[in-house]
C-alpha cells in the first residue's frame, strides 16, 4: 500500500531481538557449594530505551533452581507459569529482605487453563494413593526426597519423614509392580490424583443449573429471553451430562415467580405447569418436586417448554423484578444438592428481597461521591451470598440493563460464590451482533466443564505463609477458599508473608484444588511451584515478574476501590510504583550516581506503563463519563481476569494491518495457527491517517479506519466503495473473495482465540469498525485504550514517565 | 269448625303465596298478642315456583315515599278517580297514565284478587352472567379425587352457556388456575400458612394493577393484553370448554408427602380467603357462586380446625361443651369474617364435604348460612348421595334457566298493627329501619329489609311479627279490620335480568278479648316450624338444657292458654284438634339432632340445622318429626304407623324417613326370609313385592329431595337399625317393661328417654297446675 512506513516494522523486530528477558535455564551448570547463579540483573533506563509492547508476552524471569532438586529428572518437574506465577521468581530468604525490596511476594494462580479438560489434559493419579505429608498435609510431589532405601520421604514443605505408601509402587489395576519413577505425582508438578471416599463429605453432587431469568418487559421487548430460552435449548448437548444425573430448573422473574414443573418424558397425561408466586416475604417451593429435573429423564419436555417460553411472556407489562426474591427461592430448591445459580436479567431488582434503588447520580460521576456507588447498595446480598457459598451454591450474573442495574450490588453474588458477572449493556437482540456474542457465550458458558464443591489451599514450605487471598470465592478460614463452584476462566492471587528466615536454597508453594467434577469424581488438582530463594536485592529485582506484580496491583487497586475509593486507589498504585523505582534507584542504581535517567531492571520495564494502563483502565479511570455500572463490570473484569487477558485489557493489544508482514493472518507451521503481527504500542503517534489497525483488549476490538484510507483497502476490507460508504459501529466483517479480507478477518479471530493464550473464556469480544473521522463518540471511545495517549484527565506516558522521575529523584 | 276444611285453605294459601302463619287472624291488641305465646310468625317461601302466575313485564306501580308498598289486590282502587289507596300507609296515589283503560272488568294482573303473589320483570339486568367457583381440595384419595373430577367435569354441562367458570384448587398450598393462559397449564400459588389479606389477594393476582412498569413509556402498536379476573380466571364456559375440562382432568393429588402419623396438610381457609378476594374486586354483587368441595378438615394455616397429627383427634361437641378446644374461636372468628365480607360481595359459598370424618363444617357454616348457600354432607365423593345432589343444585325451570336466583334482598312492609321483629333463616340483615320494625328482636332483627346472596325455589324463611301498642281497628276501613304484610324480594333472575316478586297478606285482626277466632286460627304445624327454628337460633348461643327447658316453658303455657281443662285436674285436659299435634311435634323436636347434639357430630349438627332452616314447612315437619310406614302381607300398600317402637314387628317391614335418612327396616321375620332368598324363589311372588314396595314408595320420596337423603336398608338386630331406634318413642324401653298394653314382641329401646306418654302426662300435670 503506498505510503508505508517501513521505520515502524523493523523497530519493533529490533526490540524484539534484543534478549532482555533470560531464557529458561533447563539445566543450570552449577556445582554443590558454590552458590547457584540465579537471573542476571540487566538495569536499563526508563527514559532512553523506552517500553516495548512486544515484551508482555515474555515468559516471565524463570525460576532456577540446583540441579537435582527434583527427585526424577522430569522437564514437567516445575510448575509452569501457566497455572502458578510468583511475582518474584527467587524468594527473599528474610523478611527483611522482601520488605526492602518494596516488591510484593505473591503467587497469581489459574489453576485451569481452558474451559474442558480435553483441551489442555492434566496428567492423572489414577489409582487413589494419595501419599500425604502426615503434619503439613502436602502432597507427595516431585520435590521431596527418598530416604531409608525409597521405604520413606521427606516432605519438602516442613521435612516430616513420612512413610511411603505400600500401593505406592503397586499397580493395582494390572496387579503388578509399578515403577515408582514413571509415577505422575513424581514427574509433574500439575497433576490430577482421584480421590477416594475419605475426600467426600457426601457422594458427590450432580451438575446442577437453575436459571434464574427475566421475564419483564425490558427483558421480553429487548429480546433477552426469546435469545436465551433459544440459547439454553440449542445447547442441552453442550451441557455437561457424562453421569447422566445433570439437573435442570428454571424460575421466570418479574414481579412474580414462575416456577415451572415439567414433567418425565415419559409420564403421560402431564403437562409441564407454571405455578406463581406472588408473595415474596419468605421464599416457599409450590409443589415439592419436578422442579429441578434430570436432564436425560425430562429432555423432550425441557426443549418443548423452551420451545414456549418466549411465548408465555410476549405480552406481559410488567416492569418488576424480584430477582432478590427469586434468589431466595433458587436457593432454597436447590440448597439441598448446591449447584449454580444462573441469573439472566435486564432489569433493576425493584422488589422483594435485596431490593435496590436507581442511585446512581450523573452529577456524582467523576466525584468523591462515585466511590459510594461503587459499593454495595443493599448487605442483602453479601450476606445472601455468603449463605449460597455454605450451601454450596454458586451464582453466575448475565446483566443485560439498558438502564442503571446496580452492578455493583448484584456483582457480590458471584463474587463470594465462584461466580462471575457478565455485563451486556444496552444490549439488544434486534441487532445480530448482540445476539450472536451472548448466544455464543452463553453456550460456551453452559460447555464449560466446572468443578463442584470445591477449596482450595495453598501450602508451602516452613517460614511462608499465605497471607491474603483475592478473587471470586469465600475465604471459609484463615487458609481455605470455598468454591460452590471452580470456575475455568479465573485466575487467583494469594499474598505471601514470610514468616521466618529461611535456609533453604529452594522453597515450595503446593496449591491444591480438591473438587469434584461435573461426571461426579471427586479429584484434586495438584500445582507444585519450586522457586529458588535469595539474600541479595539483585536477584530479588532481576526475577520479578512484571505481569504478576500488576496482577497483584490490578487486585489490590479493585479492593482499594470498593473501600477507600477511586481516587485512593489511583493515589496508591502511584504510590506504589514511585516507591519501587525509589527503592531501585537507592538501593541497585547506586543512588543519584546513576546519571539523569530513570534506573529500572529490564525485566520490570513495562511496570510504569503497565501502572499507567491499569490506572487508565475503564475501572479506575479518573472521569466523569463513565456510567458507574460500566465501572463495576469492569472492577470485576479486574479481579477476577486470568493474567493474559488481564494484561491486554489494562495495556490492549494493537496490529497495524495495512502493512502487516506476508505471513501475517495466514497459517504459521511452526506454532500450528495463524501469525500475528507483531503488536504496537498504544499512542496515536503509531496511527498512520491512512492505517487500518485492530485494537483489542480482549473485550472490545476496534477496527480503526484512518482519516486517509484508500478505497482499495475499504474495498478489500469491507467490500464497500469507498470510507464515505463505510458504516462504523458494532459489525461483523463481511467475508470476500480476497486475500486480505482473509487474512484480517483470520487476524480478528487469532485476536479473540483464548486457547492459543493459554486460558479459559467464554468472552467473544464485539468488534466495532472505528473510523478516525467519524462518530466521535465511538473514536473517542476506542482512543481510551491509546494507554500512552493524553486523554481525558489521564496524562500521557510521557508526561507519566517525567512525574515518576520527578517523584523519584526527589 | 271444620279444621280440615281450613287446612285445606291455608295449603292452598300456601301453594299461591308460599306462606304459612303460625296465626290466621291477627291479634288486636298488645296484650292479646302477648298471650298467644307462639309468636305471630311466617314461613315463606319467596320464590316458590308459580308456573301459572303471568310474569309482569313491566314496572310495578309503588306509593309514595317512605312507604314504596306495591299495588295489590288489597288496595282499594277508585277507577273513576284514577287512584289508589295504599293499604300499608293509608295515601291515596294516582293510577299511572298507561293504567288509564282499566275498568271493574278489566284490571291488571297485579290487582287480581288471586294474585296475592306476582312476580315482574325488571329492565334492569344482572351485572355479569352468573359465576361459579369451583374450590376443590385436592388432598384425598385417588378414587375420590377421580370421582369428583367427573361430576365437576360433567357440570360443565349443566351450566348456562355464558356463565363464567373458575377453578381454584387447594391442599398444603392453594392454587388459583389461570383458564385464560393459552401457552400451558399455569396457577398462581398462595403459602397455605398465611392468613392473606384482601387486597394482597388481588395484588398477587395482579388483579389490582395493570402492571409495575416504571420508566417504561406504554408498548406501541400493542392492545394492553387482558389483565381483569373476567379473561384470565374466569371464562364463559361456552368459549372455554376445553380449557376448563383440561385444567380439572390435570388436577392431581396434593404432590406434598404425607407421614403415616400425619393428615394431610389442607389450607380450606386460605383457599377460601383467596376464592373470595377474587372475586371481589369485578364482580361485586354479580351472582357468583364459591363451591368448596372439602375432602377433609383444614388442617394447616388461618380456618385451621385440627391440627395435622393423627393422635389429636377432631373437636366434639363434649370438647367445646367443656371449653377444651384449641382452634375452635379463631377458627369461627376467621370463617365468620370470612361469611362477612362474601355476603357483603354478594356471593354465594356453598360448602360439599365428602368425608367420612369432619370438615369443619361447624366452623365453617355461617360461610353458607350468611350467604345462601348449600351445605351437603356426605361420606365421599364418590358416593350417589354426592353426586346426585351436586347435579341438583344445578336444576332448571321449564325455560332452561338455572332454579337459582343471586344478590336477593326482602323487604318486609306491614300496616301500623303489626312490626317486624326478625327473620330466621339463610340471610343477612341490610339494616334497613321503617316504621315496620318492631321494638322487639326475634333471630335477625332490628331491620325492615335481608340480603340472600342466594336463593332458590325451596328457599324458606321464618319471618316474625308483634304486635305494635295500639287502640282499636282503623275507622277508616269498612268491613273487618286486617292486618296485612307485604313481602318484596328483588333479586337477579338467572336468566339475566333483576325480577321482583311481590306477596301481599292481608289477615283479620281480632275482635274483642276472647275472641274464639284466634285459637282457630292457629296453624299448629306452621307454629311448630317457626317455633323449631326458634329454638335452634337460641341452640347456636345458649346451653343446651336452656333451650330445652324454654321449650317445654312455652308448650306448657301455650296448653295452659289454650288447652280445655279444669284446674289441677289432669284427666279434664282437652286440646282442640287443631293443636292436638303440637306437642307431639315439641316432645320430638326436644328429642331430635337440632337440640339434642351428644349423639351427632359437630358438623353433622351444622348440617341438620342448616337444612332445617332452608325448608318450607312440609318438609321441616318431616325433619322434626320422621314419618313411619309400614309394609306386611296383610294389608296391601303402606300403611302409616305411630313413630314408636311398639310399631317395631317381625311381620313387618318399616320406612322410616327422618329427611336425611331413608330407611328401610324388615322386621325378625322378615330378615329371614329375605336371608333365606324366598323373594327369588317361585310362588313367593307376594314377599318379593312386598320388599320391593318400600324401594319403590322410598324412591318416590327421594325424588324432590335435597340434599338426596343417606339410604340405608337394614334387618333387625342389626347395626344400622339403631339409626331407626334412635327416632322412635320409646314406649318400651327397658324401664317401662310391659307398660301400656304394648305387644310383647314389641321391640324394648334401650334409652333413659321419657316416652311421649310420660312426657304428655307431665305436660297435662303442669299445664292444668297454673303453675307456668
Ligand atoms: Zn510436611
Ligand atoms: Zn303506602
Amino acid at each position: 500500500y503506498p505510503g508505508q512506513q517501513p521505520g515502524m516494522n523493523s523497530m519493533t523486530q529490533q526490540f524484539s531481538q534484543m534478549d532482555m528477558s533470560q531464557k529458561p535455564v533447563s539445566a543450570a551448570p552449577s556445582s554443590t557449594g558454590r552458590p547457584l547463579a540465579l537471573n542476571q540483573l540487566y538495569p536499563i533506563d526508563l527514559l532512553n530505551t523506552p517500553f516495548n509492547v512486544a515484551e508482555l508476552d515474555y515468559p516471565p524471569p524463570p525460576a532456577i533452581l540446583p540441579q537435582n532438586t527434583s527427585v526424577t529428572p522430569s522437564p514437567n518437574a516445575n510448575c509452569p507459569p501457566k497455572y502458578v506465577r510468583s511475582t518474584l521468581n527467587a524468594v527473599p530468604t528474610t523478611h527483611s529482605l522482601l520488605k526492602k525490596s518494596r516488591l510484593p511476594l505473591a503467587l497469581v494462580i489459574q489453576p485451569y487453563s481452558s474451559l474442558h479438560d480435553a483441551e489442555d489434559p492434566v496428567p492423572i493419579v489414577p489409582d487413589q494413593v494419595i501419599s500425604r505429608c502426615r503434619r503439613c498435609r502436602s502432597y507427595i510431589n516431585p520435590f521431596v526426597t527418598f530416604l531409608d532405601h525409597g521405604h520413606r520421604w521427606r516432605c519438602n514443605m516442613c521435612n516430616l519423614t513420612n512413610d511411603v505408601p505400600q500401593a505406592f509402587d503397586w499397580d493395582a489395576a494390572n496387579q503388578k509392580g509399578l515403577d515408582r519413577w514413571q509415577r505422575p505425582d513424581l514427574n509433574h508438578a500439575v497433576v490430577e490424583f482421584v480421590a477416594p471416599q475419605e475426600y467426600m463429605v457426601r457422594p458427590p453432587q450432580p451438575l446442577v443449573y437453575l436459571f434464574l431469568i427475566d421475564v419483564s418487559y425490558a427483558s421480553v421487548t429487548s429480546g433477552l429471553l426469546a435469545t436465551t430460552a433459544r440459547c439454553i435449548r440449542e445447547s442441552l448437548d453442550r451441557i455437561p451430562n457424562a453421569d447422566r444425573r445433570t439437573r435442570l430448573g428454571f424460575i421466570a422473574v418479574d414481579s412474580s415467580l414462575h416456577y415451572f414443573s415439567i414433567p418425565r418424558d415419559e409420564t403421560e397425561n402431564v403437562e409441564t405447569s407454571m405455578l406463581v408466586v406472588s408473595d415474596l416475604d419468605e421464599p416457599f417451593l409450590p409443589t415439592p418436586g419436578d422442579l429441578l429435573v434430570t436432564m436425560t429423564e425430562c429432555r423432550e419436555n425441557i426443549e418443548a417448554f423452551l420451545d414456549k417460553l418466549q411465548e408465555m411472556f410476549q405480552n406481559t407489562q410488567n416492569g418488576g423484578s424480584c430477582m432478590g426474591s427469586a434468589l431466595r427461592a433458587g436457593h432454597k430448591l436447590i440448597g439441598p444438592v448446591g449447584g449454580k445459580m444462573t441469573v439472566i436479567t435486564a432489569s433493576l431488582p425493584n422488589l422483594g428481597h435485596g431490593k435496590l434503588e436507581m442511585r446512581e447520580d450523573k452529577k456524582a460521576l467523576g466525584t468523591g461521591k462515585e466511590s459510594a456507588l461503587l459499593q454495595t447498595g443493599n448487605s442483602f446480598y453479601k450476606a445472601f451470598a455468603v449463605e449460597c457459598s455454605k450451601q454450596q451454591i454458586s451464582i453466575d450474573m448475565f446483566l443485560f440493563s439498558s438502564q442503571y442495574q446496580d452492578v455493583a450490588s448484584l456483582s457480590n453474588l458471584p463474587r463470594y460464590t465462584g461466580g462471575q458477572t457478565y455485563f451486556y449493556p444496552g444490549w439488544n437482540a434486534a441487532r445480530e451482533e448482540d445476539a450472536m456474542k451472548f448466544a455464543t457465550e452463553f453456550s460456551d458458558y453452559l460447555s464449560s466443564e466446572i468443578g463442584l464443591e470445591a477449596v482450595l489451599r495453598v501450602r508451602a514450605t516452613t517460614g511462608l505463609r499465605m497471607s491474603t487471598f483475592y478473587g471470586n470465592f469465600f475465604n471459609r478460614s484463615s487458609d481455605l477458599c470455598a468454591f460452590p463452584a471452580f470456575p475455568r476462566d479465573q485466575a487467583y492471587v494469594v499474598e505471601v508473608a514470610i514468616d521466618e528466615s529461611i535456609t533453604k536454597p529452594v522453597v515450595c508453594m503446593q496449591t491444591a484444588v480438591l473438587h469434584t467434577t461435573c461426571n461426579g469424581e471427586r479429584r484434586i488438582r495438584v500445582m507444585t511451584l519450586a522457586l529458588p530463594t535469595t539474600q541479595t536485592l539483585a536477584d530479588v529485582y532481576a526475577s520479578a515478574d512484571q505481569a504478576a506484580i500488576t496482577t497483584y496491583f490490578s487486585h489490590k487497586a479493585v479492593e482499594r476501590t470498593l473501600g477507600s475509593g477511586l481516587e485512593a486507589a489511583r493515589d496508591a498504585l502511584q504510590a506504589k510504583l514511585i516507591e519501587m523505582l525509589s527503592t531501585y534507584r537507592k538501593e541497585l542504581a547506586g543512588g543519584n550516581m546513576g546519571g539523569g535517567g530513570l534506573q529500572f531492571p529490564a525485566n520490570l520495564r513495562g511496570l510504569p506503563v503497565l501502572f499507567l494502563g491499569l490506572m487508565k483502565n475503564l475501572g479506575l479511570r479518573k472521569s466523569s463519563q463513565i456510567p458507574t455500572d460500566m465501572r463495576s463490570a469492569a472492577l470485576c473484569l479486574l479481579s477476577t481476569l486470568p493474567l493474559p487477558l488481564l494484561i491486554q485489557y489494562v495495556y490492549p493489544k494493537m496490529y497495524s494491518l495495512h502493512d502487516m508482514p506476508d505471513d501475517a493472518g495466514v497459517f504459521d507451521e511452526q506454532s500450528g495457527g495463524i501469525a500475528l503481527p507483531l503488536p504496537c504500542n498504544l499512542s496515536s503517534e503509531r496511527l498512520a491517517p491512512y492505517g487500518l489497525y485492530l485494537i483489542d483488549d480482549g473485550q472490545t476490538q476496534f477496527l480503526w479506519v484512518g482519516r486517509d484510507a484508500v478505497p482499495q483497502l475499504v474495498q478489500d476490507v469491507f467490500g464497500v466503495p469507498d470510507k464515505t460508504q463505510l458504516r462504523v459501529g458494532k459489525q461483523t466483517l463481511p467475508v470476500l473473495e480476497n486475500d486480505f479480507n482473509e487474512r484480517v478477518r483470520a487476524i480478528i479471530a487469532k485476536s479473540r482465540d483464548h486457547r492459543s493464550k493459554g486460558v479459559g473464556s467464554i468472552v467473544v469480544p464485539h468488534m466495532y469498525v472505528v473510523k478516525e473521522d467519524g462518530e466521535p463518540g465511538l473514536r473517542l471511545w476506542a482512543q481510551t485504550m491509546l494507554v500512552e495517549d493524553r486523554a481525558d484527565q489521564g496524562v500521557s506516558l510521557q508526561q507519566w514517565m517525567g512525574m515518576l522521575r520527578e517523584k523519584v529523584m526527589q | 269448625m271444620d279444621f280440615e276444611a281450613v287446612k285445606d285453605q291455608w295449603n292452598e294459601v300456601e301453594d299461591r303465596d308460599g306462606v304459612r302463619l303460625s296465626w290466621n287472624v291477627f291479634p288486636s291488641t298488645r296484650m292479646e298478642a302477648s298471650r298467644l305465646v307462639v309468636p305471630i310468625g311466617a314461613l315463606y317461601t319467596p320464590l316458590k315456583e308459580k308456573p301459572d302466575t303471568p310474569l309482569l313485564q313491566y314496572e310495578p306501580v309503588v306509593c309514595k315515599q317512605p312507604c314504596k308498598a306495591v299495588l295489590n289486590p288489597f288496595a282499594n282502587v277508585d277507577i273513576r278517580a284514577r287512584i289508589w289507596i295504599c293499604p300499608f300507609c293509608l295515601q291515596r296515589n294516582p293510577l299511572p297514565p298507561h293504567y288509564k283503560d282499566i275498568s271493574e272488568t278489566a284490571i291488571p294482573p297485579e290487582l287480581h284478587p288471586s294474585n296475592t303473589t306476582i312476580e315482574y320483570q325488571l329492565a334492569r339486568p344482572g351485572p355479569a352472567p352468573p359465576i361459579f367457583v369451583y374450590v376443590v381440595d385436592t388432598c384425598q384419595e385417588e378414587d375420590s379425587l377421580k370421582a369428583l373430577r367427573d361430576s365437576l367435569v360433567m357440570s360443565l354441562s349443566l351450566l348456562p352457556a355464558n356463565a363464567l367458570v373458575g377453578l381454584i384448587t387447594f391442599g398444603t398450598m392453594t392454587q388459583v388456575h389461570e383458564l385464560g393462559y393459552p401457552e400451558c397449564a399455569k396457577s398462581y400459588v398462595f403459602r397455605g400458612s398465611k392468613d392473606y389479606a384482601a387486597k394482597q389477594v388481588q395484588e398477587m393476582l395482579a388483579l389490582t394493577t395493570p402492571g409495575i412498569r416504571p420508566n417504561v413509556p406504554p408498548a406501541q402498536g400493542r392492545p394492553p393484553p387482558p389483565v381483569g379476573a373476567a379473561a384470565r380466571f374466569l371464562l364463559p364456559v361456552q368459549q372455554a370448554e376445553f380449557q376448563i375440562t383440561n385444567a380439572l382432568e390435570q388436577m392431581q393429588r396434593d404432590p406434598w408427602p404425607v407421614a403415616n402419623d400425619r393428615r394431610a396438610l389442607r389450607c380450606t381457609g386460605v383457599a377460601l380467603s383467596v376464592a373470595i378476594g377474587l372475586l371481589e374486586t369485578s364482580f361485586q354483587n354479580a351472582g357468583a357462586r364459591i363451591m368448596l368441595f372439602a375432602g377433609g378438615p383444614a388442617t394447616e394455616g388461618p380456618g385451621q380446625v385440627v391440627g395435622p397429627e393423627l393422635r389429636e383427634p377432631i373437636r366434639s361437641h363434649h370438647d367445646i361443651d367443656r371449653d377444651n378446644i384449641k382452634y375452635y374461636k379463631k377458627a369461627v372468628k376467621f370463617y365468620d369474617n370470612l361469611a362477612k365480607r362474601t355476603a357483603h360481595n354478594g356471593h354465594i359459598i356453598d360448602i360439599f364435604a365428602g368425608c367420612l370424618d369432619q370438615v369443619g363444617l361447624l366452623e365453617m357454616k355461617g360461610l353458607p348460612n350468611s350467604t345462601g348457600g348449600h351445605m351437603i354432607l356426605t361420606d365421599s365423593f364418590t358416593s350417589s348421595q354426592f353426586k346426585q345432589s351436586f347435579v341438583r343444585v344445578f336444576d332448571k325451570d321449564a325455560q332452561d334457566l338455572l332454579l337459582m336466583g343471586f344478590n336477593a334482598s326482602l323487604e318486609v312492609l306491614t300496616t301500623k298493627e303489626l312490626k317486624v321483629t326478625g327473620l330466621i333463616g339463610h340471610a343477612v340483615s341490610l339494616n334497613r329501619k321503617s316504621g315496620s320494625v318492631g321494638e322487639t328482636e326475634c333471630g335477625i332483627g332490628n331491620t325492615c329489609a335481608w340480603k340472600m346472596c342466594g336463593i332458590d325455589p325451596t328457599a324458606s324463611y321464618g319471618i316474625y311479627f308483634e304486635i305494635a301498642n295500639q287502640g282499636g281497628p282503623s275507622t277508616m276501613q269498612q268491613g273487618p279490620a286486617r292486618g296485612s304484610m307485604q313481602f318484596l324480594t328483588y333479586y337477579q333472575h338467572s336468566g339475566g335480568q333483576y325480577h321482583l316478586r311481590v306477596t301481599t297478606v292481608a289477615r283479620n285482626l281480632s275482635g274483642p278479648a276472647g275472641d274464639p277466632s284466634l285459637a282457630q286460627s292457629f296453624d299448629q304445624e306452621a307454629a311448630a316450624v317457626l317455633m323449631s327454628r326458634i329454638a335452634v337460633f337460641k341452640a347456636e348461643v345458649d346451653d343446651g338444657p336452656d333451650v330445652l327447658r324454654w321449650v317445654d316453658r312455652m308448650l306448657i303455657r301455650l296448653c295452659a292458654r289454650f288447652a280445655d281443662y279444669r284446674k289441677d285436674d289432669p284427666t279434664s285436659f282437652r286440646l282442640e284438634k287443631n293443636f292436638t299435634l303440637y306437642p307431639q311435634f315439641m316432645f320430638h323436636l326436644r328429642r331430635s339432632q337440632f337440640l339434642q347434639v351428644f349423639n351427632n357430630s359437630p358438623d353433622e349438627t351444622a348440617f341438620y340445622r342448616h337444612v332445617l332452616n332452608h325448608e318450607y314447612v312440609g318438609n321441616s315437619l318431616v325433619m322434626i318429626q320422621p314419618t313411619l310406614d309400614a309394609y306386611s302381607l296383610e294389608h296391601e300398600g303402606a300403611l302409616p304407623v305411630l313413630l314408636d317402637s311398639a310399631s317395631i314387628q317381625p311381620t313387618h317391614i318399616l320406612l322410616l324417613d327422618t329427611f336425611f335418612q331413608i330407611l328401610i327396616f324388615h322386621g325378625e321375620t322378615m330378615a329371614e326370609w329375605r336371608k333365606a332368598g324366598y323373594q327369588d324363589q317361585e310362588g313367593y311372588e307376594n314377599f318379593k313385592a312386598i320388599l320391593d314396595a318400600p324401594k319403590e314408595d322410598a324412591r318416590e320420596l327421594v325424588q324432590d329431595r335435597f340434599p338426596l337423603p343417606r339410604f340405608i336398608i337394614c334387618d333387625a338386630g342389626g347395626s344400622q337399625a339403631r339409626f331407626l331406634l334412635s327416632k322412635l318413642n320409646p314406649s318400651t324401653t327397658h324401664a317401662s317393661g310391659g307398660y301400656g298394653g304394648v305387644s310383647q314382641t314389641a321391640q324394648t329401646i334401650f334409652t333413659d328417654d321419657v316416652s311421649l306418654q310420660t312426657f304428655m302426662d307431665h305436660l297435662m300435670k303442669l299445664a292444668v297446675s297454673g303453675t307456668t
